[in-house]
């Protein structure tokens, strides 16, 4: 269900790349959430890059400058690249990649600082951008606050779990994480745990001083903590990933909703977006749209695929 | 709080050509470098080295130093790569798990605990070395 929107065409803007090639996508509606994501790997091509760097701004050339080493600087190019170029898709062309501003709210969480007269309404876009070394993902919502979060499946800590859960986690967390015998799938727990908390703090916006990891804990609700052990992944069907803050246990925030992704066989994905209520609308659960992109490349829309694996979806 | 600011010197391999939009511009006491367009030529994508660096009176160059070296050790980067006081962890590639991992690396180096909601805080070498410095001075004063 499509919330259409239009906006007036602002004539003056000026198109940086002549060349570029960016899809125009319909904004996310009320009821959906929107995420594309770049493979850094696969994106090596120097005069790519160098497209890309085009569309950062100065500032942000010059901390891309400043990094050490190849991979590390080609990295903060395609973080900044998915960024402008995500957003720019949902302005219906009005505003290009390159020309989009950023500031941070009171606590730290970049927002796009729109720049535009009285002829324009910007569309209320949320967004908000995670990587690792082998992915980028940048999720994106109307009006809905979101936090999200990536890791690796296979990531390795240099610090034992249990030395982990006990510092960062609750107690109900750690208790979870010790009734998984196998120690694989207790390590897979502890990621996936680790990457809804991160998304959670990501969607408050407020920082980590706001919400320390061990001051709320995030559990799978219904008949998956006995799947889990069984084989090995929650069932999507009946979990659902809900968050109680310790100081009201028995008030369960239905303020936050959770989806956990397995991407690529190869990546968990967490995210959380605000679940805001519209009188005389129905509540129900966003749609997760998910991209894989080369921007002005190529873009494939992989939510309904295999790429795609749902662990959780939102409820 | 003072500040030194070395000056910058920004070296290009040999195939990056910058075109005729670069400004160097020198206005009283910092001289900055702005690219504002620059093209690779070659098929291989060569690293820009910048060794200009701020100097902060808040924390020592050596607790600075130490810190650069866990980080470079959590994050597997090259021992000669360069980091400076505001390099981010981030932008180095620490996903969040990295960060709690180098305040845990570092609480083992420097004999200190680093509060829960601070260990998250941490994004940067400088803010890494203030705290450090911060806490070592308040277990020795108590």
């Amino acid at each position: 269900m499509f919330c259409k929107r239009g906006f007036s065409m602002h004539t003056t803007v000026k198109s940086f790349c002549s060349s570029s090639y960016l899809t125009t996508i319909p904004l996310p509606s009320k009821r959906e959430t929107h995420m594309w994501y770049i493979t850094p790997d696969e994106l090596k091509d120097a005069s790519l890059i160098d497209q890309y760097l085009n569309v950062l701004s100065p500032s942000e050339k010059e901390n891309v400058i400043r990094l050490p080493g190849d991979k590390l600087q080609r990295s903060a190019i395609l973080a900044r690249t998915l960024v402008r170029t995500t957003l720019a898709r949902y302005t219906n062309s009005v505003v290009s990649p390159s020309l989009f501003k950023f500031r941070k709210n009171n606590f730290g969480k970049p927002e796009v600082d729109w720049q535009c007269d009285k002829n324009w309404k910007p569309p209320p876009l949320h967004f908000n951008l995670s990587h690792t070394s082998s992915l980028i993902a940048c999720g994106v919502t109307v009006d809905m606050p979101i936090g999200i979060d990536v890791e690796e499946k296979q990531r390795k800590t240099r610090n034992n779990l249990s030395s982990l859960a006990r510092r960062f986690f609750t107690l109900d967390e750690v208790d979870y994480l010790n009734t998984i015998s196998n120690p694989e799938i207790q390590r897979q727990e502890f990621i996936k745990l680790w990457t809804l908390k991160e998304a959670y703090v990501k969607a408050l916006g407020k920082g980590f001083s706001a919400a320390p990891f061990n001051t709320f804990t995030i559990r799978f609700r219904g008949t998956s903590r006995l799947s889990l052990q069984k084989c090995g992944h929650s069932n999507s069907e009946e979990s659902e990933i809900i968050v109680e803050t310790l100081a009201e246990p028995k008030n369960v925030t239905t303020n936050w909703r959770f989806a956990l992704l397995e991407l690529a066989s190869s990546h968990y994905v967490a995210i959380c977006v605000e679940n805001k209520r519209i009188k005389g609308v129905e509540n129900d659960p966003p749609l997760l749209k998910v991209w894989k992109t080369v921007p002005f490349i190529k873009d494939e829309l992989l939510s309904e695929t295999d790429s795609v694996r749902t662990i959780s979806s939102f409820v | 709080m003072a500040t030194i600011s070395a000056t910058s010197s920004i070296r290009f391999c040999s195939s990056l050509k910058l075109s005729s939009s670069t400004t160097l511009q020198v206005n009283g006491r910092t001289s900055t470098v702005k690219v504002t367009h620059a093209g690779w030529k070659s098929k291989s994508f060569p690293s820009l080295r910048c060794t200009g660096f701020r100097v902060s009176c808040s924390a020592k160059p050596e607790t600075v130093q130490k810190v650069c070296e866990i980080v470079k050790k959590q994050l597997a980067l090259p021992a000669d790569s360069e980091l400076t006081p505001d390099s981010k962890f981030a932008a180095l590639g620490a996903d969040s798990l990295d960060t709690v991992e180098i305040v845990m690396g570092l609480e083992e180096e420097f004999d200190i605990n680093v509060e829960e909601d601070n260990s998250q805080n941490i994004t940067t070498v400088q803010e890494a070395a203030d705290l450090i410095e911060e806490l070592i001075s308040k277990k020795s004063g108590a």
